[in-house]
């Protein structure tokens, strides 16, 4: 398998810097593919960069309430969630960074971000922001435990939080799939959506003060701040796809370092990532926002489904 | 080197003498200074002593006995669990020590600080004598001064009604706790004869089972009452919000920490829970620490008194330490020892972390009221630019108690989270679905903790001010700062270096455990079969956040060139006025948590409207609404037993006539009764 060497260290941070570097043309593809199920001709996939490279060129408007708070929140938010992303492995079987975190330090990084969105939403002294904060708050206050008891299924199955460990006994595991698995799978699957504020639980392509929630709390930013916020956005979008199909779908991921199958492992999972970022625009496509209350029955669902992923695991 | 001993008298005789120079020099001009300068010193000198029994292993044990009065002697015993407490107190007291030195100021000219100060120092020196006691007699003394101090402290300020009310709910609630633990002594009395703590330790092995349950049961309500555990937790939120801050800090961080040190004593000294007989016990603490702490941090959120929503985060606290010390007396009495060995370092290390963050908050807490005057987070805002480092310091105790890497909250998180996953092993799968559900509560906590901390710090530090308050709000005294500086350098570096707390968890409890010695060592955790479970080295994970930041910073710079900020003011919609009327307030942030857990807040809105006229409902004049939630403890729990407890010492009173002859015919009939049963009896 892997051991610890300059190559394999090399290896993982390219890894990682794929996801960051590929996160956007998710965004984009889920994006067209929407636009086409709606009969539309959509924005070319490569939109998302176009917006990143031109909001970094814009100069900046900062509200003169705000403290340093809302001007260090991006940057955190961002060194945070790539942080994590550099814990979560991509093609290969491995994570360059195992042995110093695991998955639980992911959910955790994702904490630190999105407590930081949420405080430079308070920022402002806007009520949008306020309004978003608050919703947002609510939304992860019931998310969290849904994560967190997908991840006790998961490592109860696989015997590890540690993300190496987790992906290669994952890789390694002879049943297709186990009921505690499917069950956890179908929580982790209303969670990507959920933690990604896509469709029914936030509707990212939205300015209506009545449905949104992530929109509202970075209302205030403009410029490079804003490109680093929608950026972040799109690697935790991927770097939770990432875990997802890494997990639940670990086939083809390379268990070595040879070039054929590093590049396989690639191929493999580029698919996979597109696969389910087309079924998610889909969905986005089918379904309306939900109402905001009704939402954490959808989460109490996920919660449920890992309970019972949990008690099909002991019986 | 310096003798336990020494050390321990050094300890002693500051904070007495802080105690008699408050009282002396009553108001000299250096008395403040004195008054807590000596407790600090005292402090430093605690935290040698600590550390010299726990790793140098110089255990103290002084017998103060008389033979006439063998049974009542002041025995002081220092091992490692006391050392460890101990420290707590040290540093806790070090920091709040430095800290009331500017905070008495808040009340100079209109109460008496000499009092406060020597109320402080009696505090601190029966907390510290609490947890050397080696006998029933000097601990309940000691027990009962700690408690008679606090409650002093907390009717300080007696001029307010409501202080008087919450001093009242507190000391009744004490005493209710004080008489379990009195019983579950004197049941152990009963069986080994003896007063001594290590007389205990000797012959519990050789007491019947049934009478072990018995004991533990009443040392779990007595302890329990003291740390704050659902349903016997209701003084606690009136309590600690109506003491002076520095003796809130005090009370919230140590004080409740020491019936986790009883609750120890009874659980891993007096007895040893190796057998399957105790995992009842274990399941008794573990579920009562979840429902504590999902309740407490439902309370936390709704709360808008910034110091009630730090007390009911305290409950929250304390329900995640009875979750880990539950699992391991669970996995103690299966025999699993490193697991058992994982939840006890867990617990502690979530107790040493509490004590520090909590302390730190308390203060943040008491600066705004000694800046704002005011507990109310609807009347705050806008600190950050008045207060910048207390802001700051405060957002380090936010991150660290909503368990966020890099600060030392997550550490004890991340250790309890591993205790929980690690539930496979048990072989009972009722048990194992058990654990699970209480991992759902704990799970639930931390999401439910996180925002509580971001609404406290969200709404009280940033946007606009919401009163005149805030205004003339500046930035605290400079000791004020160092004394939070202190826990939240502290916070930093239990989470940047654990193995600093794991050291001395272990070392302190003399448990064996393959944990990191060294700064830049990881965590690791081994499954069942051997490969890696988990592991964190959160050193590493700082230094990649810095360098993804530093990295991040450099392409962001070559791609964009460099940054034009203009300051505007916040996007009104076009319609200009944006006031602080239209923010979010403390209420409006947690009403959708309010609205989802409706069932358990049983939320109340009135709504009061008046129109211009009748026939057009559209125009209004005013509109006036009111949300109250409701305590269904109080309301269910606490009600009703005070009531059948009025009602019945009403009937009681009857047979007190007041009438000479009716007495004297009562003790006719006692007498009649007891010959009667002395004939009958064998």
């Amino acid at each position: 398998m892997f051991e610890p060497s300059f190559a394999t260290l090399a290896a993982g941070i390219i890894q990682t810097l794929v996801l960051i570097a590929f996160s956007p043309l998710l965004t984009g593809v889920m994006r067209k593919v929407k636009a086409r199920s709606q009969k539309r001709i959509g924005a070319s996939i490569l939109q998302p960069y176009y917006d990143i490279v031109k909001l970094m060129r814009k100069d900046e408007v900062i509200s003169d309430q705000t403290s340093w708070i809302f001007k260090s929140a991006p940057w955190i938010n961002f060194a945070a969630v790539a942080t994590a992303a550099l814990f979560v492995p991509v093609m290969l079987a491995y994570s360059p960074f195992g042995l110093a975190g695991d998955v639980l330090l992911v959910i955790g990084l994702f904490s630190l971000a999105r407590f930081f969105t949420v405080l430079s939403g308070l920022d402002s002294a806007s009520a949008f922001g306020g309004l978003g904060s608050s919703r947002e708050m609510m939304l992860s206050s019931l998310i969290e435990p849904a994560l967190f008891l997908t991840i006790f299924t998961v490592s109860l199955t696989f015997g590890a939080t540690n993300i190496t460990t987790l992906v290669s006994s994952a890789a390694g595991l002879q049943q297709l799939v186990t009921p505690s698995l499917l069950f956890a799978l179908i929580s982790m699957f209303v969670i990507v959506i959920a933690e990604t504020g896509r469709l029914p639980f936030d509707n990212p392509a939205t300015h209506l003060e009545l449905t949104m929630v992530h929109e509202a709390m970075v209302l205030e930013y403009s410029g490079k701040l804003l490109a680093l916020i929608e950026w972040a956005q799109s690697i935790k979008h991927l770097t939770l796809l990432a875990l997802m199909i890494n997990i639940f779908f670990p086939w083809g991921v390379a268990t070595s370092l040879s070039a054929a199958a590093v590049g396989e492992g690639l191929l493999v999972f580029a698919a996979k990532a597109l696969a389910i970022g087309v079924i998610i625009a889909f969905i986005e496509t089918r379904v309306a926002k939900w109402r905001l209350f009704r939402i954490p029955d959808l989460i109490a669902i996920a919660i449920a489904s890992s309970m019972v992923g949990i008690v099909f695991f002991y019986i | 080197m310096v003798s336990s001993l020494t050390l321990f008298q050094a300890t002693i005789i500051l904070y007495s003498m802080g105690a008699l120079l408050a009282l002396l020099l009553r108001g000299r001009k250096y008395s403040n200074l004195l008054t807590y300068l000596l407790p600090a010193a005292a402090s430093l000198f605690a935290i040698v002593l600590s550390a010299n029994v726990i790793f140098a292993k110089d255990a103290l044990h002084i017998s103060i006995t008389r033979d006439a009065l063998a049974q009542f002697g002041f025995d002081v015993f220092i091992d490692g669990i006391s050392a460890f407490f101990i420290l707590l107190i040290g540093l806790v007291s070090l920091a709040v020590s430095l800290y009331s030195v500017g905070y008495t100021k808040e009340y100079e000219g209109r109460k008496d600080t000499s009092i406060l100060g020597f109320l402080f120092n009696i505090f601190i020196l029966s907390m510290l004598l609490v947890v050397v006691s080696n006998s029933v007699f000097a601990f309940l003394v000691f027990w009962e001064v700690m408690s008679l101090t606090s409650f002093f402290l907390v009717i300080y300020e007696h001029e307010q009604e409501a202080n008087l009310k919450s001093g009242m709910t507190y000391i009744v609630m004490t005493h209710l706790g004080t008489t379990f633990i009195l019983a579950s002594f004197l049941v152990m009395y009963l069986q080994t004869g003896s007063f001594s703590f290590d007389a205990f330790r000797q012959y519990v092995p050789f007491i019947p089972l049934q009478v072990k349950d018995i004991v533990f049961i009443l040392a779990f309500i007595g302890f329990g009452t003291k740390a704050g555990i659902v349903p016997l937790h209701i003084w606690l939120p009136q309590a600690h919000p109506s003491a002076p801050s520095n003796a809130s800090a005090l009370m919230s961080a140590v004080m409740i920490k020491t019936a986790i040190y009883g609750l120890i004593r009874v659980l891993f000294d007096f007895n040893s829970v190796g057998s399957p007989d105790y995992t009842w016990w274990g399941i008794l603490l573990l579920s009562t620490g979840a429902i504590t702490s999902v309740i407490g941090a439902l309370y936390a959120v709704i709360e808008k008194d910034i110091k009630r929503a730090l007390a009911f985060s305290s409950i929250e606290n304390i329900g995640i330490i009875l979750t880990g010390l539950g699992l391991s007396v669970i996995f103690a009495s299966f025999n699993l020892t490193a697991l058992a060995v994982l939840a006890l370092v867990a617990s502690m290390y979530h107790t040493l972390n509490h004590a520090v963050f909590k302390s730190l908050l308390f203060m943040g807490a008491g600066s705004i009221l000694y800046a704002t005057h005011t507990k109310n987070m609807e009347a705050m805002g806008g600190l950050v630019r008045k207060m910048p480092w207390t802001s700051l310091l405060f957002l380090v105790g936010a991150l660290s108690i909503s368990g966020l890497p890099p600060f030392n909250g997550f550490i004890s998180e991340w250790l309890t989270m591993q205790s929980l996953l690690s539930t496979s092993q048990i072989p009972d799968s009722t048990l194992q679905i058990t654990i699970a559900f209480a991992s759902l509560a704990f799970a639930l906590t931390a999401g439910l903790a996180a925002a509580a901390f971001v609404k406290i710090f969200g709404i009280s530090f940033l946007s606009r001010g919401r009163s005149e308050h805030v205004l003339h709000a500046v930035e605290v005294p400079r000791s004020m700062l160092i004394g939070k500086g202190v826990t939240a350098l502290a916070a930093l570096a239990l989470g940047v270096l654990p193995f600093i707390g794991i050291n001395l968890i272990t070392s302190a409890f003399n448990i064996q455990s393959a944990q990191p010695a060294s700064p830049f060592d990881t965590i690791t955790l081994q499954n069942a079969s051997g490969s890696n479970f988990a592991s964190l080295s959160p050193f590493t994970v700082v230094v990649l956040l810095a360098s993804v930041a530093a990295a991040s910073y450099g392409f962001v710079r070559v791609v964009g060139g460099p940054t034009r900020q203009v300051v505007y003011e916040t996007w009104d919609c076009g319609f200009g006025g944006l006031d602080e009327r239209m923010e979010y307030t403390a209420t409006s942030f947690s009403q959708p948590i309010r609205k989802i857990f409706k069932a358990f807040f049983r939320p109340r809105n009135s709504i009061q409207r008046e129109f211009y006229a009748d026939s057009n409902q559209y125009k209004r004049k005013t509109i006036r609404m009111e949300s109250t939630t409701r305590s269904l403890f109080e309301e269910r729990l606490y009600t009703p037993v005070v009531s059948a407890t009025i009602f019945l010492f009403d009937k009681i009173r009857r047979i007190q006539t007041g009438k000479v002859n009716s007495y004297l015919l009562y003790i006719l009939i006692t007498l009649v009764l007891l010959l009667v049963l002395v004939r009958l009896s064998p």
